[in-house]
């Protein structure tokens, strides 16, 4: 007896330990506990807005991430919201206590105007991405240049070695700058084509998602003589790229897609896709912010920044 | 009162255990406070906001009072509730890279720029001026909006990671809870093991105490000390137990001592009775060897006178010698007596034989003169054995009889040797005589003088077996040699 207690009471102790260190152990250590604990602010110099249309596509996630890398490299915050005609956030950024704005605008309406006249008017600095709403000293214009957006599906259609080409162009709301420099695009692409180009066809799709394949569908049975498609928004690519093979229309009509989604390489590789431009959205948000900082540094910076512009094409099949 | 007494102790296990259990019972109080505090700080934020746009919706009322009436009252209330709202408003607001964070930081901005705006219409109304005051409103209302929706936006986005951590928190909830149940357990059993093993200190020491008193019951004194690392009351118990023991024990040894002590003296007692009955009893054969010789001595004296009155001179000298022997026959009662002593006595006996046998016996003597006053002997030995020659060796034999005595020294030894030339003894009454009686033995009404003799030699001295030896044939006579250890003590003090 005197024995089993001498071994009992020092295991109970023993146990009472490990208990009460995993209980604290727990307490601790647990992420809710953690964040319960007020967290200490990493505090940065400045907070930029980014204004940005209600797209979930790539294009924009990776601006997002372009942003967030320069915030990280040049000790700010940014914070984005959605530009939908609908909000009042746009209106309000002048009140936001941002010490800058940076904003990709899908359309140029009085209201988009006003906004912006003033947050210039409170002396914000303001990026404009893609698209120039308005021009000021106190503005940055950061994005690809249309002209030469045109000059690439130009290029792209060259590589199919058709002549007489009919290409059907097809903007979309979703990436408003090229819609918005429809004219610059278009430019591009006939001075570049020259007598190759026998017609060209342009259409519009909405923010619908799906909207491109009721597009397609239209388009094809009116003019079925297309030999191109080009399009201007990674989505609508997809969408097309579906419909093209539902169709049973692969080589026949050939797709000048936008973008560099995993799925658009794949159909290059394939040659259901003749090509892709490819703009270089990182790189966009990153100067933006860059912009933005300089412009609350030292109270200017250039007015147009170029981001430049990628073409991917299937190496193995071009002709 | 010790450190170690009982009292002490006690009060110290009762202490730890309920500290160890109360200890358990805080740390789940601070646990469930913590997961209170958790549960309360998930909606801290959320809850503020909702309040700050009360204080918002609030101000509408008074303001458009204000507006279309211009109630003083309205005014304080409005200017009350901007104040309110200010205050609610953190002054600091540094930049994070946390996306709510800076939704937050908007906010209060917005407020600002709300407040501000409120302000502004107040100044406009006082100051007649319609349109700047008709267009700041509206634009006060557009940032009211705005306002309200962000912080819906943040609530609703706090709700959500609040709904994505609900689960985390239930499981952590359940987890503690867990835990805490078995802390709790754990540490009443180990509250309950050390009070436990307080009460078997105490308990197992008198449990031994009661097994070793059963034993000592039993008569078993001999069993090992017991020694306790318990309280100072149990130790000292057994330090009395011990030195109880051990008494007893000792006063059982002195008890057992003087008990064998006892028994020896009474075994002693009872040996110096025996001893005391042989001496009487030796008394007896010396007293049974003599007859009346007062009497005997008396009458002889008569007689010699007689015998001179009637001029019988052979007579005379007869009973003179016998006279004699009578006298030194009744000479004071002493065991050992000179040698020269018993020579005179056989001598004066030899001399009343030869008026009896003047021509059949003849007594030689061959003495060594200078031991005769050297040495002593027991009384009353070589006229018994003459005497027993004298009567026994010569029947039926016409031939002289001859005995011959003599006495020397052989080394040591005292040897003292009557022979006949007689008929001999047969050989059992040898061994027969030979054989040292024993304490049981009962005395005949008539004893032998050459066995008186014999006994006599084997009492004086027990541990020598030779002390006396016969050597007999028939035809050719018997020899009795006594050897007396001169360095040799009798036993019997003269």
């Amino acid at each position: 007896m005197n024995k089993l207690f001498r071994l009992v009471t020092p295991l109970l102790g023993l146990v009472f330990l490990i208990f009460l260190f995993i209980s604290l152990r727990t307490m601790i250590s647990d992420p809710l506990m953690l964040s319960n604990q007020k967290a200490t602010l990493d505090k940065k110099s400045s907070q930029y807005a980014f204004f940005l249309p209600a797209s979930d596509n790539a294009f924009f996630s990776r601006l997002k991430a372009g942003a967030m890398e320069a915030a990280r490299d040049m000790d700010c915050a940014v914070i984005f919201h959605t530009l939908t005609p609908e909000s009042l956030s746009f209106e309000m950024a002048s009140y936001s206590g941002a010490n800058g704005i940076a904003v990709f605008s899908y359309e140029k309406n009085q209201r988009m105007v006003e906004s912006l006249a003033k947050i210039l008017k409170k002396g914000m600095p303001v990026v404009q991405i893609e698209n120039e709403v308005v021009s000021s000293p106190n503005t940055v214009l950061i994005g690809t240049n249309s002209y030469d957006s045109g000059k690439s599906i130009a290029k792209i259609a060259m590589s199919s070695g058709k002549g007489d080409l009919q290409i059907a162009l097809i903007y979309s709301d979703k990436n408003p700058a090229l819609k918005a420099d429809a004219n610059l695009v278009e430019i591009g692409l006939k001075s570049t084509l020259g007598d190759k180009l026998a017609q060209l066809y342009t259409r519009t799709t909405t923010f619908n998602p799906i909207d491109a394949e009721g597009v397609i569908y239209e388009l094809l049975r009116k003019v079925p003589d297309i030999d191109i498609i080009a399009l201007t928004d990674s989505n609508d690519t997809l969408v097309t790229i579906q419909a093209i093979i539902d169709l049973n229309l692969v080589g026949q009509v050939q797709i000048i897609g936008f973008g560099d989604e995993e799925s658009i390489r794949q159909y290059i590789e394939k040659g259901v896709v003749l090509g892709s431009i490819v703009r270089n959205p990182v790189e966009i948000g990153y100067r933006a912010v860059a912009a933005l900082k300089e412009m609350n540094t030292n109270g200017n910076t250039s007015a147009f920044v170029d981001t430049g512009i990628n073409i991917i094409v299937n190496t193995t099949n071009s002709r | 009162m010790t450190r170690n007494s009982l009292r002490v102790r006690l009060l110290f296990y009762l202490s730890i255990s309920m500290i160890i259990v109360i200890l358990s019972l805080g740390f789940i109080l601070v646990n469930s406070l913590s997961l209170q505090n958790i549960a309360h700080h998930r909606f801290q934020e959320e809850h503020y906001f909702q309040e700050v746009q009360t204080f918002l919706v609030d101000l509408q009322d008074p303001l458009e009072k204000y507006l279309t009436d211009r109630s003083s009252s309205a005014l304080a209330r409005l200017l009350f509730l901007i104040e309110v709202i200010r205050e609610k408003i953190p002054p600091d607001r540094p930049i994070s890279s946390d996306e709510t964070y800076l939704m937050k930081r908007e906010i209060y901005f917005l407020i600002d720029a709300y407040v501000a705006q409120v302000n502004q219409i107040i100044e406009l109304k006082r100051g007649r001026k319609v349109v700047e005051y008709i267009d700041s409103y509206r634009e006060m209302t557009n940032l009211y909006t705005h306002i309200s929706n962000e912080i819906d936006k943040v609530s609703l986005r706090g709700f959500r990671v609040q709904l994505g951590e609900y689960r985390s928190f239930l499981d952590l909830f359940r987890r503690i809870q867990i835990q805490n149940m078995l802390l709790v357990v754990v540490a009443t059993a180990f509250a309950y093991s050390l009070l436990m093993q307080m009460v078997n200190n105490i308990t197992r020491p008198m449990l031994q105490l009661s097994e070793m008193a059963g034993q000592l019951s039993n008569g078993r004194f001999e069993i090992p000390d017991v020694h306790f690392s318990s309280v100072d009351e149990v130790n000292l118990v057994a330090m009395a137990f011990n030195h109880m023991k051990n008494s007893i024990h000792h006063y059982i040894n002195e008890l057992q001592k003087q008990t064998e002590m006892e028994q020896q003296i009474m075994t002693e007692r009872l040996r110096n009775l025996k001893m005391e009955q042989l001496l009487k009893r030796m008394e007896l054969y010396t007293m049974q060897a003599q007859m009346n010789p007062h009497f005997l001595f008396n009458t002889l004296n008569t007689g010699v006178q007689l015998a001179i009155v009637e001029e019988a001179d052979r007579t005379a000298e007869f009973m003179e010698n016998l006279a004699a022997l009578f006298r030194y026959n009744i000479r004071g009662k002493r065991f050992f007596v000179p040698l020269r002593h018993e020579i005179e006595g056989l001598k004066l006996y030899y001399a009343i034989l030869q008026i009896r046998f003047p021509k059949t016996l003849m007594l030689v003597l061959d003495i060594d003169e200078t031991l005769v006053d050297r040495f002593n002997c027991p009384a009353m030995i070589l006229q018994p054995l003459v005497e027993n020659s004298v009567l026994h060796a010569f029947k039926h034999i016409d031939k002289t009889g001859t005995i011959k005595v003599r006495v020397s020294l052989d080394q040591t030894v005292l040897v003292i040797s009557v022979s006949d030339n007689g008929i001999g003894m047969p050989e059992d009454l040898v061994k027969s005589l030979l054989t040292p009686h024993t304490r049981d033995y009962q005395l005949g009404p008539k004893v032998m003088g050459l066995e008186n003799v014999i006994q006599r030699c084997y009492f004086f001295y027990p541990n020598q077996k030779d002390v006396i030896d016969i050597q007999t044939a028939p035809g050719t006579g018997t020899e009795i040699v006594i050897r007396i250890h001169t360095e040799v003590e009798p036993c019997i003090e003269l």
